[in-house]
């Protein structure tokens, strides 16, 4: 199989019903389409998308999961291998904000040690329904130590959705190489043999 | 008052919110014209209701037109077998099962399910008292009174079939309809509640099927030991994980060289066949071919599943093999083959007999039974008194043991499916003729016609003349035993509720009023 990427990382989407998961994922993949009415996302959608980050060529393999709690007993077995998680909320919707300590809770289960964490409040296109201020998201920024960013996002007219993916791609590929200046046996990325052999745990 | 107490009306106050909009339809209420999808620019609607955006190909409408020419040829034979039933079911059930083989008529696909699901005969139970309304009803009232998973339900509407005519506007009469036979059923059977896929199969059942037989139908499909889909949607999936395995078995054995390929891109089963299991297909395949399955489904019996997945694998086999990544994997299965099978809809029911005979041959048609009842085990119309964190609509903190093991089930499963790639090398050249039955399939299908009953004394290939003998030992109902219980429901709670009636039953006003005593 040829490499057509120097590093690979996996990336699980997690938060509540309907805060717009799949809708971001949809977005990031294709660039410019909104899907409005997604079904459900039942049990685990997978899908890649490759993006340039410098000179390194990185392939993201994104997991999305389902929001509906019956499914967490399946969805938590995908995040043990997951390098980067982002957790969604609804910034219309304070119930799903709430949930956050939740989903910590599940991270902190069910995940490696050293995840990168992003925290995304979607639907900020609509402005009049906030329920959850900006300043609330950054302060759980700051307190919970995992949570490595917070950003406000938009599927639907596309604001910071690549940002988002981005920026926990670079703070991945940055821990990648401090990993490899001190040569340790860390995280093994990149190689397309991590996908083959379903080594890439970290 | 507490935090506690608040938050639980908070609560309250949501799921009435959500119950008074659906109450309200789309008449007396402004809806958001973000909750509507915009289809100015629809082209077509196709013969099932779904609105597509792309302009259908005149392949498309040339199927069509085909398919209703042969329908209304058979109307005649299938209105008769309707009106004599249970004479029919009895003296000639080789001819309904060949019938239905080959594709019931849309048009009395109504009347089809009614009989093959048994839902007359539930509606009809015999009620002491005229004026008091109905299991159905009553449920709903509870439902809308007490059900702790209106915000899931309303979510899931809010995202089912909006491609599709009925469900297309929100707070449609449909979408009503959908809300509410799953409320209702989310109080009937509160150890399953609701379960994401619910909402998919009811909204199928609804396209065809009024309120309240669709709510009998998805009684049966849960309840019913043919069916038995309780066991896939409760907590911890155990029919699911059944069937996970007993897919994966069916693979190594009959499609080693595939099974090892998927194992190598790391796509379990879990990625792909999900929805195979918790919607029968719908959204998989094409809409169409979908229904020919449930037809087949609701005659023979949970043992299509295994065998439908099993041959939509085998058909794709050589396609799918030549994929590169997992990304392509994924997108075949998710999309590809919904927008386009690739074979016609009467091959791919030949090559599913085929292949329900091929696993019955070898005792891999169902998997094992199970250890634990997979039916609920309290008797439907009990009232469960629900957690607090479900009460306020938040997840519940910790993992049960249940969920844990399922946790544990799925992670192990992958590591085998890792391991297993050695299994797999003995079964390769059992492949190899398996790919060859596919392809002599393909021999006849020029020849076949589906035109007419007669001709199918005709075919000639072997299988399916076995098959058809081995099928008239499956029974088509077995409901009617089970339906013994719900007459013995649990009376007292209802009754509060509709006492307060005096006479003439009016149960829209009836809900009303009792979540605005809860306000």
């Amino acid at each position: 199989m040829s490499e057509d990427f120097d590093l690979l990382f996996k990336i699980v989407l997690i938060g509540d019903v309907s805060v717009g998961k799949s809708c971001i994922v949809t977005r990031f993949k294709t660039g410019n389409v909104f899907t409005e009415r997604h079904t459900n996302t039942i049990g685990v959608d997978f899908s890649m998308k490759n993006i340039k980050i410098g000179n390194k060529r990185i392939k993201l393999q994104i997991w999305d999961t389902a929001g509906h709690e019956r499914f967490r007993s399946i969805t938590s077995s995908y995040y043990r291998s997951a390098h980067g998680v982002i957790i969604v909320y609804d910034i219309t919707k304070r119930n799903t904000f709430l949930s956050l300590q939740k989903w910590l809770n599940e991270i902190r289960n069910y995940t490696a040690s050293n995840v990168v964490c992003a925290l995304i409040g979607n639907k900020c296109d609509l402005v009049e329904g906030r329920e959850v201020t900006i300043e609330e998201a950054e302060d759980v920024c700051n307190i919970v130590p995992e949570v490595l960013f917070y950003l406000e996002t938009s599927a639907k007219e596309n604001t910071n959705i690549e940002g988002a993916f981005t920026r926990i791609a670079e703070e991945l590929m940055n821990r990648q190489s401090c990993i490899d200046d001190e040569n340790q046996d860390g995280i093994k990325l990149g190689q397309s043999k991590s996908i083959s052999n379903g080594n890439c745990s970290c | 008052m507490s935090e506690f107490q608040e938050q639980l009306l908070h609560a309250d106050e949501e799921r009435i919110k959500i119950c008074r909009k659906y109450l309200s339809g789309r008449n007396n209420q402004i809806i958001d014209q973000w909750e509507d999808p915009d289809f100015g620019l629809y082209y077509k609607i196709d013969r099932y209701g779904f609105i597509h955006t792309d302009k259908l190909s005149r392949d498309f409408d040339e199927q069509e037109r085909k398919e209703k020419e042969v329908e209304i040829q058979r109307a005649q034979k299938w209105l008769k077998m309707v009106k004599n039933w249970n004479k029919f079911k009895e003296t000639n059930r080789e001819k309904l099962q060949r019938r239905i083989y080959k594709g019931v008529p849309d048009k009395l696909r109504r009347s089809i399910w009614l009989k093959l699901l048994n839902i007359e005969n539930q509606m009809s139970q015999p009620s002491d008292n005229k004026n008091e309304p109905s299991i159905y009803n009553k449920m709903l009232l509870l439902g809308f009174k007490y059900s702790t998973e209106v915000r899931q339900i309303d979510n899931d509407i809010n995202r089912c079939f909006r491609d599709h005519e009925y469900f297309r506007e929100r707070y449609s009469t449909k979408q009503q309809q959908l809300f509410n036979v799953l409320v209702a059923y989310s109080m009937y059977n509160m150890e399953l509640g609701y379960c994401q896929g619910m909402s998919t199969i009811t909204a199928v059942l609804l396209i065809y099927l009024d309120e309240e037989e669709a709510f009998w139908a998805l009684n049966t499909l849960m309840i019913d030991k043919k069916f038995a889909m309780h066991g896939l949607y409760i907590v911890g999936f155990p029919k699911l994980m059944r069937y996970l395995a007993n897919h994966d078995k069916i693979l190594t054995k009959f499609l080693p060289k595939l099974k090892k390929f998927l194992d190598k891109h790391n796509m379990d089963s879990v990625l792909y066949s999900l929805k195979w299991f918790f919607v029968i297909f719908v959204e998989r395949i094409p809409f169409s071919l979908c229904l020919r399955i449930w037809d087949i489904f609701f005659l023979e019996g949970e043992r299509v599943l295994p065998a439908m997945a099993y041959t939509i694998l085998k058909l794709h086999s050589t396609k799918l093999l030549k994929f590169k990544d997992m990304d392509a994997i994924t997108d075949y299965f998710q999309y590809k083959l919904h927008k386009n099978f690739g074979y016609t809809d009467n091959f791919v029911i030949k090559t599913l007999e085929i292949s329900l005979n091929e696993l019955r041959t070898r005792k891999m048609d169902l998997p094992p039974p199970s250890d634990n009842i997979e039916l609920p085990k309290c008797e439907l119309g009990t009232f469960i008194e629900p957690t607090i964190e479900k009460k306020l609509g938040l997840r519940s903190s910790c993992f049960s043991d249940t969920e844990k093991n399922v946790t544990d089930l799925v992670i192990a499963r992958s590591e085998e499916n890792g391991n297993s790639l050695d299994v797999i090398d003995e079964n390769l050249a059992d492949e190899m003729s398996n790919l060859n039955t596919v392809t002599n399939i393909s021999d006849y299908e020029g020849e076949l016609s589906y035109m007419d009953d007669d001709l199918d004394d005709e075919i000639t290939y072997t299988n399916s003349h076995q098959n058809r003998k081995s099928l008239t030992c499956t029974s088509i109902t077995s409901i009617s035993e089970d339906r013994r219980s719900i007459s013995t429901l649990n009376q007292q709670n209802f009754e509060e509720i509709v006492k307060d009636d005096d006479g003439e039953y009016r149960f829209k006003e009836l809900i009303s009023n009792s979540i605005d005593c809860n306000t």
